[in-house]
């Protein structure tokens, strides 16, 4: 596999050349963080009066945002005029990197491309390495859109003439996405509307039911959609005026007529002679000649020990055990009397069909038969009737044979029906292109009503007047988890705790963090009403690892920041991250405080706990 | 001539001409490819070799061109014809239609400080946002903050309030603390889930979904907040209206804006923004949505492409990145990144 070029090399070349200060954007977080290592070896530091205005620029800095004082990347940043800028950093750090990266103290900054928009920083250069990001699964080539968001970055308007974009290869590069994506056309963007149960209950508290449909008839969502009705539209139009010389004929519905007695005529001609030849009366005994069952034949009484079909004409055939002892093959019409009586065995694949002892026993009850055993009286089955409705077709009388457009029908009705098939398709596609919404917002209404947030006449009940005032994902289950009360008494710091657990949606590596058995029934009863309600909502990650940061933190208010990040194998940004999420989903429930007053206390004493160090910093 | 110079010498060349060479020499020489030409002719007896040589020689000094500058001033001329000529054959030289790495490098430094001139689209956008809706749609980095901060001022000057949108919390800090700088500590607040800091300026800065509570809750009366002043809505990366899971909150917001307030919506290049203009146009009766599409940068851009040797040439052919006129590579690039691709490099 082709290497990708050195870190160092690549800042040397770029300060040869006069490109710096540059962003260089990196597949992976580790990526970034690894080329910043490579630094401590490298002899090219920046220049002291530069260290200087560094060094003079961080202390100032960390005044304002203490959580960055002792940030193990500051020597580097220092002495090499390098650094890293991706999500797994606090946002105190990233602003600095930017700050620094603004007053041109820097001249290279490694970030990751996922994070492409939210680099808010430009830069002489920009370097991109590789045609693709990693999202969610696999790995997608960067749109136009994307590339040239990160292009975009190179060039400071009022501080450079010209920018640049570098290309450099690492394994797996396309160059051909890279050359597409910088002189292209950006992809056009699309509503991604969706009908969510909040949107359901504030949409309805405010407005009454027919301005709703016109509230979504005004979306972005409606109006792509109408473009694409209206494209149905014309070809519905076309069809139309195609299907006009097919107007009414004899039959004003001459289409579908006539497609009845196409079929009629068709069952008819292909009534094919029935597979089986078994008689009705065979067929009706078949199912009572099975192993162990008591028959008579013309011989005597005989006891069957397998049925099977023969190989060439697949009669039923069987082999018995006759009264005399010998074993023997017979067709099954040969039976002349079944018998009431069958002895259980265990049957076996090959000749004598049964294990010796059975077949002992066999010639025993044979041999002690009383002289008329009571017999099974077999039903025959009536032949099947045809299907109701085509009999009664196939009786009645068609007007077509005789009629006068017969011949006409017969040469258009293949290119009319087409037609009409495709005209009944474009106006049920028109029809859900305008109405789709509008039923979106109908279902998720059912499932509210049926929930009871809802009335029948979709008011608001007073569940649904709280509910509503929960306007973040998953806030079904958060309103059923308050509905069923699971959250009354409940410490700050275990609502905490479920609630990161609720709220983090990201499935990087775990953090291997003990639960406490508190939290984990908490979790275990969570888990089970979100699976509940599965059929309604997804469900979230719920990851214990997660919840058990959360719980942490609110919990034990002497633990430092430092010591929390220390114990979990998550990075620091993502932990910053879930505690703010987490945060947020409490603030929403501290929106509750009006009907859940001792709830709303809780999780403001959680929100308090939660704003210390470096979650007070930024707002 | 020895083997390492012959080798170099024969990689330079067209594989026509090695094909000329290895004619009567190589048994089936037109099924080699150029790597394997190159071996089996330096596999050849050295009298032959000699004589290959010679003739490799004489190639490369009939076009009198001395090998290794790269870019020749010349040869970069763009009346030049853009065909190459098989007989420019020394290796480093490009084909006369592309452009050298210094034609490329030329003109990198800093511009003098000078005061600040609007573009005539961001004049436009500036005047525009005054009578009715705002679409920007405009490269990153070509000055949309100018254009929102003239409109910010525009508004105060009104005693109207104007609420800025970012999709990351990350960039409303940004923001804030740019706009606390701009406009002085006491005009700037900032609205997060369960801070509010500052939240009786004039400006208030706050992610697009508490905006989208904030109008959930006007709409629905329990207000707490001064929407009737609500003069101005900024919607800053409003690209963010087709991400999957919270494109939702944009549509709720423009949806739900009260009809006397404005919008601006600032938004990277996207592909339709007409189509946005109508559809606001479509939705909002009393103003009209004006577009402005700017796709120029203010920078101009240019494509390098670095070789993991160490070795920097141009990308494309021509030389600043030119938007929608489809692309070529440059030949060294594309030689380098085959050389890349398909040989190991060490």
């Amino acid at each position: 596999m082709p290497p990708a070029i050195h870190p160092i090399d690549l800042v040397d070349i770029l300060r040869q050349h006069r490109l710096t200060p540059a962003i260089i954007f990196l597949t992976s977080r580790r990526g970034c963080d690894e080329a910043i290592d490579t630094f401590i070896h490298s002899t090219a530091g920046v220049s002291a009066s530069r260290s200087e205005e560094i060094r003079t620029f961080l202390e100032k800095f960390s005044k304002e945002f203490p959580s960055i004082a002792n940030h193990p990347l500051i020597p580097v940043v220092q002495d090499y005029g390098v650094a890293a800028h991706h999500a797994g950093h606090l946002p105190s750090w990233k602003i600095a990197i930017e700050e620094l990266m603004r007053q041109g103290l820097l001249d290279a900054v490694f970030a990751t491309t996922t994070l492409a928009a939210g680099v808010d920083f430009p830069a002489r250069t920009v370097v991109v390495s590789q045609s693709s990001v990693r999202k969610s699964q696999d790995f997608a080539d960067l749109t136009v859109s994307e590339i040239q968001q990160l292009a975009g970055r190179g060039g400071r308007r009022g501080k450079d003439f010209v920018g640049f974009v570098v290309v450099t290869p690492s394994p797996y590069i396309d160059l051909h996405v890279l050359g597409k994506g910088l002189t292209g056309q950006p992809e056009p963007i699309d509503s991604q509307f969706v009908v969510s149960f909040p949107m359901v209950l504030n949409l309805l508290k405010a407005h009454a039911l027919d301005q709703i449909e016109g509230l979504l008839a005004k979306s972005f969502a409606q109006f792509q959609l109408n473009q694409r009705a209206a494209i149905h539209q014309d070809r519905l139009g076309e069809l139309q005026e195609q299907l006009k010389p097919y107007g009414p004929r004899e039959c004003a519905d001459w289409v579908a007529q006539w497609k009845v007695f196409d079929l009629a005529r068709r069952r008819k001609a292909h009534r094919r002679p029935v597979v089986n030849t078994d008689s009705p009366y065979l067929t009706a005994c078949l199912p009572f000649l099975t192993a162990g069952r008591l028959i008579g034949l013309a011989k005597g009484p005989a006891i069957i020990l397998r049925q099977y079909r023969s190989r060439g004409t697949g009669t039923p055939m069987l082999s018995v055990l006759h009264a005399k002892g010998t074993l023997g093959e017979c067709q099954a019409q040969r039976v002349v009397e079944i018998y009431d009586q069958v002895h259980e065995f265990q049957p076996i694949r090959n000749l004598p069909w049964c294990p010796p002892r059975t077949l002992h026993q066999f010639k025993n009850i044979l041999s002690q038969l009383p002289v008329r055993p009571p017999t099974l009286p077999i039903l025959e089955a009536s032949q099947e009737p045809d299907d109701p409705l085509l009999s009664n077709i196939l009786t009645e009388e068609f007007a077509c044979p005789t009629c006068p457009s017969h011949e006409a029908c017969k040469k258009d009705v293949a290119v009319a029906s087409r037609l009409q098939l495709k005209a009944q398709q474009a106006t049920k596609t028109i029809q859900a292109l305008r109405d789709g919404l509008w039923h979106q917002f109908q279902r998720k209404a059912d499932v509210l009503h049926k929930f009871g947030y809802l009335t029948a006449t979709l008011q608001l009940t007073d569940t649904g007047e709280w509910g509503r005032l929960i306007r973040i994902n998953h806030s079904l289950l958060i309103t059923e988890l308050i509905r069923m009360e699971a959250f009354s008494g409940i410490a700050p710091e275990l609502l905490a705790g479920v609630m990161a657990s609720i709220a983090h949606d990201d499935d990087r590596p775990s953090s291997y963090m003990r639960l406490t058995p508190g939290l984990a029934t908490m979790l275990a009863q969570v888990r089970q009403v979100a699976d509940s309600l599965r059929a309604y909502e997804p469900t979230p990650l719920l990851r214990s690892d997660v919840a058990a940061i959360a719980e942490r933190w609110i919990g034990q208010t002497e633990l430092s920041w430092a010591s929390l990040v220390r114990s979990t194998s998550m990075a620091e940004g993502d932990v910053y991250r879930l505690l703010a999420r987490t945060l947020e989903f409490l603030s929403q429930i501290y929106g509750l405080k009006a009907t859940h007053p001792g709830l709303a206390d809780t999780a403001h004493q959680a929100m308090v706990n939660m704003r210390r160090e470096v979650l007070a910093e930024l707002p | 001539m020895n083997d390492a110079d012959l080798q170099r010498e024969l990689v330079s060349l067209p594989i026509k001409y090695l094909h000329k060479f290895a004619k009567g020499r190589i048994h089936r020489h037109f099924r080699l490819s150029k790597r394997r030409l190159i071996d089996s002719i330096l596999a050849l007896p050295s009298e032959q070799k000699m004589a290959i040589a010679h003739e490799v020689e004489q190639i490369s000094t009939s076009p009198k061109k001395s090998p290794a500058t790269s870019g020749n001033p010349k040869s970069s001329s763009p009346f030049y014809p853009k065909r190459s000529s098989p007989k420019k054959l020394s290796k480093s030289a490009p084909p006369s239609s592309a452009i050298g790495l210094q034609d490329l490098l030329e003109g990198i430094g800093v511009p003098e400080p000078k005061p600040f001139i609007p573009d005539d689209w961001q004049k436009e956008a500036v005047e525009a946002i005054a009578h009715s809706d705002v679409i920007v749609s405009a490269p990153t980095g070509s000055g949309k903050t100018f254009v929102a901060t003239e409109a910010i001022q525009q508004a105060m000057a009104r005693n109207q309030t104007v609420i800025y949108t970012s999709p990351l919390k990350a960039l409303s800090n940004t923001k804030y603390m740019e706009f606390s700088q701009f406009f002085g500590k006491d005009q700037v607040g900032i609205l997060t889930g369960d801070r509010r800091d500052n939240s009786q300026a004039p400006l208030l800065i706050m992610t697009t979904e508490i905006l989208r509570n904030i109008l959930y809750d006007a709409t629905s009366g329990d207000l707490d907040l001064r929407l009737h002043t609500l003069g101005l809505v900024i919607l800053d990366e409003s690209q963010y209206l087709a991400d999957p899971e919270r494109g939702v909150v944009w549509e709720e917001t423009l949806i739900l804006c009260p009809t006397q307030t404005r919008l601006l919506l600032l938004s990277a290049s996207i592909g339709n923004p007409q189509e946005l203009a109508e559809w606001l146009t479509a939705i909002r009766p009393t103003t009209s949505c004006h577009l402005i599409r700017h796709t120029k940068r203010s920078v101009p851009l240019r494509a390098l492409y670095l070789h993991p040797s160490g070795q920097l040439v141009p990308l494309l052919e021509n030389r600043d990145i030119q938007q929608q006129k489809g692309y070529r590579f440059h030949p060294e690039t594309k030689r380098l990144f085959n050389e890349y691709e398909f040989k190991p490099y060490r």
